[in-house]
């Protein structure tokens, strides 16, 4: 009798359980009809792209289409891969008085992990995804020596839990951040002291590698990052700081990803084609030194694609925060001045899920990978392409946000108030 | 003589293309008028820094030199009114007194400033250069064309009204409050802003009385004592000079112009305008203009309620509306924000386009001059290789008055040996 209550009660919430429908991403959708951009091969016209159980299930101009599928024309749209930015704030600062929960005070504190702040209900967050920024890459902080670490994001979820697409990426060397009264207030110091720090890191393996009980938080999260085991994303903002970077890398055996806004970068392409080392290229906005030409910086990118270096775009020049929907500014001035659109597109999509271990899940459309699909107007690098329909894990997200609603009420507001006057 | 002085003046400095007035014709592009619609093929004259003619079949007068814009297009130059280039950063915010009209950025202006070229590179030709936000009262911001290199007194435009620049809410606040000083609220800000003008209504009182005394030819009358920063103020009462207002919260731009109704003074601009949306109809009857950017937002309290889907609410109210940049950088692509509208409203594209040419000659009140290509206005061009609301345009030619101010060809990376390799 008792068995049987349970097993009644089991299958009752089992019911509901399917009748009220699974969280996200399980029905059968196809998008038809549009020009699809893969990024990863060629984009397809008047294709179809299905979705099912949050993933892609096909691709191409004759594909078996589920039945029941929901059906969304994108006649005369395009559809993209999702965006993804690299080294963000997002989910750890926005609302005005919370203050940011990144760059904590101390040189070193490569232990700590951005999850344990993650809020999914900062406002950033809508910003961002309505304007196709589906995954972002959220570091503890970048100002700092030795910051914390990076975790991956896709932009939806109740939960923290609910956004992690990996956490503990890699950690991120600020080899740019000089202190203002303190060691180290130079370069030389600077140098040295990464150096003397990734010693004592490789020590502490050894030690623990030998079987010593050897317990130190910072020098476990360092030694995790040594021969290349996880990257390091240096924040390298100059000559001086580029070579500091190249150096760490080769001395440590480091997988190192450079993050730059400095057209010194320049004077490093060829060594880092020949060294394969990814690049986050930031600078394409920057103004440069007023010897060199106007239009130095806008050119930066295609000479990376010209190196065929790996390269990621960012629309800050450090840890961009609420307008990381701006990733297309910097893909558009690119092409103006000499990138391919192609090349622009993967810049913002599938080089940076290249670049952090993630293109197995994200970056393009192909099947297998996570359904994070945007569908606009004109091609993705237009300012005035509008987004339409943004699926994040095969969910469709829905196109509001702190801002949609703020136009909501005040179009009401402004229209009542000038039809009282009339 | 002084020709010969401006040209040895100019060979030393080494860097200005522009050499003495040119009369040019831009033969064969898209021309964007911007009030007049769009010539197909058509030509634009320029002469002793005029526009003489402008259409499809236009005489281009025996010797004048022609650049061949075909496939290109060409608009008036554009326009940023508000912007802190051509100083330097130091010279921004004279930040220790939360009152000092009496200051003028013309007298800080630096003429090679390579903020300039940089500007210029983006097709503007036009900017105001404005004190910052740091006190209620700044200074008087100047308007200049950027021919680069020149002597500053050719950059700066003459005959137009100038515009004091005012800021409130959260910068004034910050900086004093910091200091332990008032005003440390918006409070205290609105007692400075009103103290200000009640003292100098005090003090044009005084010299029209004093005025009058001379014009009735009583030679015994005194003249009141000069005083530089009720000077400033006294021209604002009579409307010799106007406002550009930093302000983001609808509360505040509501305030600002009912405090220029009080006192009887003009507003010309509401500058960063966040909340601009949110009473819309309200800065429309004012006839202020709102300046401000397409997406910043969050970056303080006072600026989290940007939007960039507002500018549609702003436009159907009635609000004149115009794109700036506030910074070095994004002036180079003040048409890509301006596209940038377009993403998150429903406008057509020769009412963005206004945002960055007659909108903002009309904040300027310089209408007539510039901000549109029409016969009789100021010869200033940009020349873009693609339409400008094309995300992957840019601008390869900027004249000015006739002058070749930018020319990619020759200032950009392709005119460095070996390109940037």
């Amino acid at each position: 009798m008792k068995r049987a209550a349970v097993y009644s009660l089991v299958l009752v919430l089992g019911l509901l359980a399917l009748a009220s429908g699974p969280a996200f991403g399980q029905d059968a959708v196809v998008i038809k009809n549009g020009k699809i951009v893969p990024v990863s091969g060629a984009p397809i016209s008047g294709g179809s792209l299905v979705i099912e159980k949050g993933k892609i299930t096909a691709i191409g101009t004759n594909v078996k289409i589920p039945a029941n599928a929901r059906v969304i024309d994108a006649s005369g749209m395009y559809v993209y891969p999702g965006m993804v930015a690299p080294l963000t704030a997002v989910g750890l600062t926005g609302y005005p008085g919370a203050g940011s929960d990144i760059n904590e005070v101390g040189l070193s504190s490569p232990y700590l992990d951005p999850f344990e702040a993650l809020n999914p209900e900062d406002e950033t967050i809508g910003v961002a995804r309505v304007d196709g920024v589906t995954t972002v890459m959220t570091a503890a902080g970048t100002a700092r020596l030795i910051n914390g670490k990076v975790i991956a994001l896709h932009l939806d979820g109740d939960l923290p839990e609910d956004m992690i697409l990996q956490r503990d990426v890699c950690l991120v060397f600020n080899t740019s951040a000089r202190q203002a009264n303190s060691y180290p207030a130079t370069f030389e110091g600077l140098s040295r002291y990464f150096t003397d720090k990734l010693d004592k890191a490789r020590q502490f393996a050894d030690k623990k590698k030998a079987g010593e009980s050897v317990r130190d938080p910072e020098m476990e999260a360092l030694a995790a990052v040594l021969d290349g085991q996880k990257p390091v994303v240096f924040v390298a903002q100059g000559e001086v700081p580029l070579r500091i970077a190249l150096r760490l890398i080769t001395d440590f055996k480091l997988k190192g990803i450079l993050f730059t806004a400095s057209n010194d970068l320049l004077k490093f392409v060829d060594e880092i084609a020949a060294r394969k080392i990814p690049v986050i290229w930031a600078g394409t906005t920057g103004l440069p030194d007023r010897w060199k030409p106007v239009d130095l910086n806008y050119h930066m990118a295609a000479v990376l694609a010209e190196k065929k270096i790996l390269f990621a775009l960012s629309e800050s020049a450090g840890q961009g925060g609420g307008n990381v929907r701006r990733l297309p500014v910097p893909a558009s001035l690119s092409v103006a001045y000499g990138l391919s659109e192609e090349e622009a597109v993967k810049a913002m999509t599938l080089n940076p899920a290249r670049i952090f271990g993630l293109d197995d899940r994200i970056g393009s459309l192909d099947v297998g990978k996570s359904a994070d699909i945007v569908i606009c107007t004109k091609p993705l690098i237009q300012a005035s392409a509008k987004i339409k329909t943004v699926f994040i894990a095969g969910k469709e997200i829905p196109l509001t946000n702190v801002q949609t609603r703020l136009r909501d009420k005040y179009r009401r507001i402004v229209e009542d108030r000038m039809a009282r006057k009339k | 003589m002084l020709k010969r002085t401006t040209t040895i003046f100019l060979a030393l400095a080494g860097f200005s293309l522009a050499l003495a007035a040119q009369d040019v014709a831009l033969k064969g592009g898209t021309i964007l008028t911007i009030t007049r619609g769009v010539i197909e093929n058509g030509t634009v004259v320029i002469q002793k820094g005029k526009i003489t003619a402008l259409g499809k079949n236009v005489a281009i007068p025996a010797g004048l030199k022609v650049i061949d814009v075909a496939g290109k297009f060409v608009l008036p130059g554009l326009i940023d009114t508000h912007t802190h280039i051509a100083m330097d950063g130091g010279d921004v915010n004279e930040a220790t007194d939360p009152s000092t009209p009496h200051l003028w950025m013309k007298d800080v202006l630096v003429s090679d400033h390579p903020s300039i070229l940089t500007t210029l590179s983006g097709g503007v030709t036009t900017v105001k250069t404005m004190h910052g936000s740091a006190n209620v009262f700044g200074a008087v911001n100047a308007v200049i064309k950027l021919k680069y290199a020149r002597p500053l007194n050719e950059l700066l435009v003459q005959g137009v009204r100038p515009q004091l620049k005012m800021a409130l809410g959260e910068n004034p606040k910050r900086v004093y409050g910091e200091q332990g000083r008032s005003p440390s609220t918006r409070l205290g800000t609105a007692y400075v802003a009103r103290k200000a003008f009640t003292d100098a209504r005090e003090y044009k009182a005084k010299w029209d009385e004093y005025e009058k005394a001379v014009a009735a030819g009583k030679t015994e009358a005194k003249p009141p004592a000069r005083d530089d920063k009720l000077d400033t103020l006294k021209m604002v009462l009579e409307k010799k000079m106007t406002i550009d207002c930093h302000i983001y919260r609808a509360d505040e731009i509501v305030w600002f112009l009912n405090f220029c109704r009080e006192f009887d003074i003009v507003c010309s601009q509401i500058s960063h305008c966040i909340d601009g949306y949110k009473v819309a109809d309200i800065i429309a009857a004012s006839g202020a203009t709102a300046g401000g950017w397409t997406d910043w937002w969050g970056f303080k309290e006072e600026a989290y309620d940007g939007c960039p889907y507002g500018f549609e609410i702003m436009h159907r109210a009635g609000v004149n509306i115009v794109i700036n940049s506030d910074s070095p950088d994004e002036s180079r692509y003040l048409y890509l924000n301006a596209a940038k509208v377009q993403k998150y409203n429903d406008l057509p594209n020769d009412v963005v386009l206004r945002m960055f040419t007659i909108n903002a000659a009309k904040a300027l009140e310089m209408e007539n001059r510039i901000g549109s290509l029409e016969v009789g206005k100021d010869g200033d061009c940009a020349v873009f290789d693609k339409y400008p609301l094309d995300s992957t345009a840019k601008c390869v030619l900027a004249l000015i008055e006739g002058d070749v101010f930018f020319d990619l060809a020759r200032q950009g990376v392709s005119a460095v040996k070996g390109g940037v390799r």
